[in-house]
């Protein structure tokens, strides 16, 4: 049972003003203060030097109904929903079934769990050469080992085939990623009433059946903070595909996110058009909206599992 | 609270979960393979590794390490980077725990609202505030500068403000009420009471946010543009955006940037996990 603490309340005390100003004013000019100026800029034409021109919704007008942009941020956009059903339907599937497994307490399960989540620790980057070493076209190990097992004309172009990459990039995130969400799972399971577990043992309840009628309806918690943030990281996806496939999304595109889009419409300059601060702006507004809008379904949804 | 259950369920599953295991061990293999080809590959020369990338090295040497050490001043990277986290660090954990506490033990107006303005910050993308900020940084002469950048990341205090609120709501007010009878000030009691009971907290949050901030990328990438200012990530990206190029090289950068974190994972992985799970809603 959680105590109420008693309030430090009277004492007609202002000190709590000591102690909330610092954090208040350092996130309001450097979180909040951004975000609403974001918002104020995608309404204008304006390339972060002189005049600001006021175009109204015309930025997102051309982004998304636009002949140029409108192909590129739809298919963005649609590689980001393509990963967050792998995220729905493949990796928490999978993350609850480890999750289970290490709650079981399986065979070296400590072994495991340590190696399973020792992948979240390490950089983009390092993860970026990792699939690089394995997979790269020319040099990789799997296309030296396929040479000289099967022979040279098996090998394959691993990242740079637009129908493997995506694949690929999903089971590197599954290396990489997948293990946070097992952990937070995990967690919330050993948090599971212990008397219950023990009825349904004495009552001989297999492991299955346990899984569904005990565990996973005690996973809501978990189950909404990690819808919440793999929504978050799929609609926000960059570092991995950047490094793999670099700025411009692979081949075809088919390695390409909104963040991506994002960065090369507002950071790229003369490489991929105009440093457009509004243009920019006008995408991750978009953005927002696009997550706000896909974890409002999914916490529809998950609301009306419960039920 | 961390409490295992010995639960033994006896026919037919045994056989099942054996294999798991078996299949999660072999799994793991891929984590010990690429780790330690790195690690073996980083004292192999040009020539060896074309032939023999997978297994040891013949003839060992620490040449890549002297190449990027001393030609590409790779000690100038590994500064800037424990600069920038332990700077952002420490404004972060001070900024945020004091506003927590202060948000945890006192009532006043306003409350409420300042709650959820707090927890914006974790559902923004950084993309929404990064043209502004970086428009802002710009003009004060602050990008190109880790400085600059650990204010950036200092703000973001949502996630740590609601770690540490949890734990600050629920603190025994006892201690603190007599320290205030003996005439003890708001600041000390925080300083001297408060935050030696709750090291456990700070270092739960201090990790998770040091593994963050190490490793990000986009932020820096951003943000620090010039060579000199670079940090550890963006030094082995720009290695591995031309991997042909830098392929004997690459292998002892990346060995470097790992082993510091390999070994605070092995430390300290416990706590990773528990900073990782206190962030999560609570029913």
């Amino acid at each position: 049972m959680k105590i109420e603490p008693i309030r430090l309340k009277s004492r007609s005390n202002h000190a709590y003003l000591g102690f909330i100003l610092p954090g208040l004013i350092l996130y309001s000019v450097f979180v909040i203060i951004p975000i609403l100026c974001s918002v104020f800029y995608s309404f204008f034409e304006w390339s972060g030097i002189g005049p600001m021109k006021f175009i109204g919704l015309k930025n997102f007008q051309y982004l998304l109904f636009g002949d140029r942009m409108s192909p590129i941020f739809f298919n963005a956009l649609k590689n980001n929903l393509k990963y967050l059903a792998c995220v729905l339907l493949i990796i928490t599937p999978i993350q609850l079934f480890l999750a289970y497994m290490l709650f079981l307490k399986i065979r070296y399960s400590k072994y495991i769990r340590t190696m399973l989540f020792l992948p979240y620790v390490l950089s983009t980057s390092i993860v970026g050469f990792f699939s690089l070493l394995l997979f790269d076209g020319n040099i990789g190990v799997l296309n030296r080992v396929i040479a000289d097992v099967f022979g040279r004309q098996y090998t394959l172009s691993w990242l740079g085939d637009p129908k493997i990459v995506f694949k690929l990039f999903v089971a590197i995130v599954i290396w990489q990623c997948m293990s946070s969400g097992m952990m937070i799972f995990y967690a919330d399971m050993q948090a599971v009433s212990r008397d219950v577990i023990e009825a349904s043992v004495v009552d001989g309840c297999g492991d299955t059946r346990r899984f569904f009628s005990i565990v996973l309806p005690n996973m809501r918690a978990s189950l909404i903070t990690n819808i919440t943030l793999s929504v978050i990281y799929a609609m926000t996806m960059f570092g991995l595909p950047y490094v793999l496939v670099g700025p411009s999304g692979g081949v075809n595109n088919s390695l390409d996110f909104i963040a991506m889009v994002f960065y090369r419409y507002a950071f790229g300059g003369t490489y991929y058009g105009t440093t457009d601060i509004g243009f920019g702006s006008s995408i991750s507004v978009v953005m927002l909206i696009i997550i706000l809008a896909v974890w409002l379904i999914t916490d529809r949804f998950l609301k009306r599992i419960k039920d | 609270m961390k409490r295992s259950y010995d639960i033994n369920t006896g026919r037919g599953g045994r056989t099942g979960k054996n294999i798991i295991s078996v299949l999660l061990v072999l799994y793991s293999f891929i984590t010990i393979f690429l780790v330690g080809d790195t690690v073996l590959s980083s004292f192999k020369t040009k020539q060896e590794l074309v032939k023999n990338l997978i297994g040891l090295p013949k003839n060992p040497t620490l040449q890549n390490y002297a190449t990027v050490f001393v030609e590409e001043g790779f000690w100038r990277y590994i500064l800037n980077s424990v600069l920038l986290v332990s700077a952002s660090l420490l404004l972060m954990m001070t900024v945020s725990s004091m506003l927590a506490y202060g948000m945890a033990q006192y009532r006043f107006r306003g409350k409420n609202f300042l709650q959820g303005y707090f927890l914006i910050g974790l559902m923004m993308p950084v993309q929404l505030s990064i043209l502004p900020l970086y428009l802002m940084l710009s003009k004060v002469h602050l990008t190109n500068n880790i400085w600059g950048l650990a204010l950036v990341y200092a703000a973001n205090l949502s996630f740590a403000f609601t770690v540490f609120y949890r734990f600050f709501e629920e603190l025994p007010l006892s201690v603190i009420e007599s320290a205030r009878i003996d005439g003890a000030n708001d600041f000390k009691i925080f300083a001297s009471i408060v935050v030696p009971i709750s090291k456990p907290v700070f270092s739960t949050v201090g990790l998770l946010q040091f593994i963050m901030i190490w490793n990000d990328f986009f932020l820096p990438m951003v943000f620090l543009t010039q060579k000199e200012t670079q940090t550890l990530t963006l030094a082995i990206y720009s290695y591995t955006c031309n991997f042909l190029r830098n392929w004997d090289k690459i292998f002892s950068a990346v060995t470097v940037a790992l082993i510091p974190i390999l070994i605070i994972y092995f430390l300290f992985s416990e706590q990773i996990v528990a900073g990782l799970t206190a962030g999560s809603a609570k029913e």
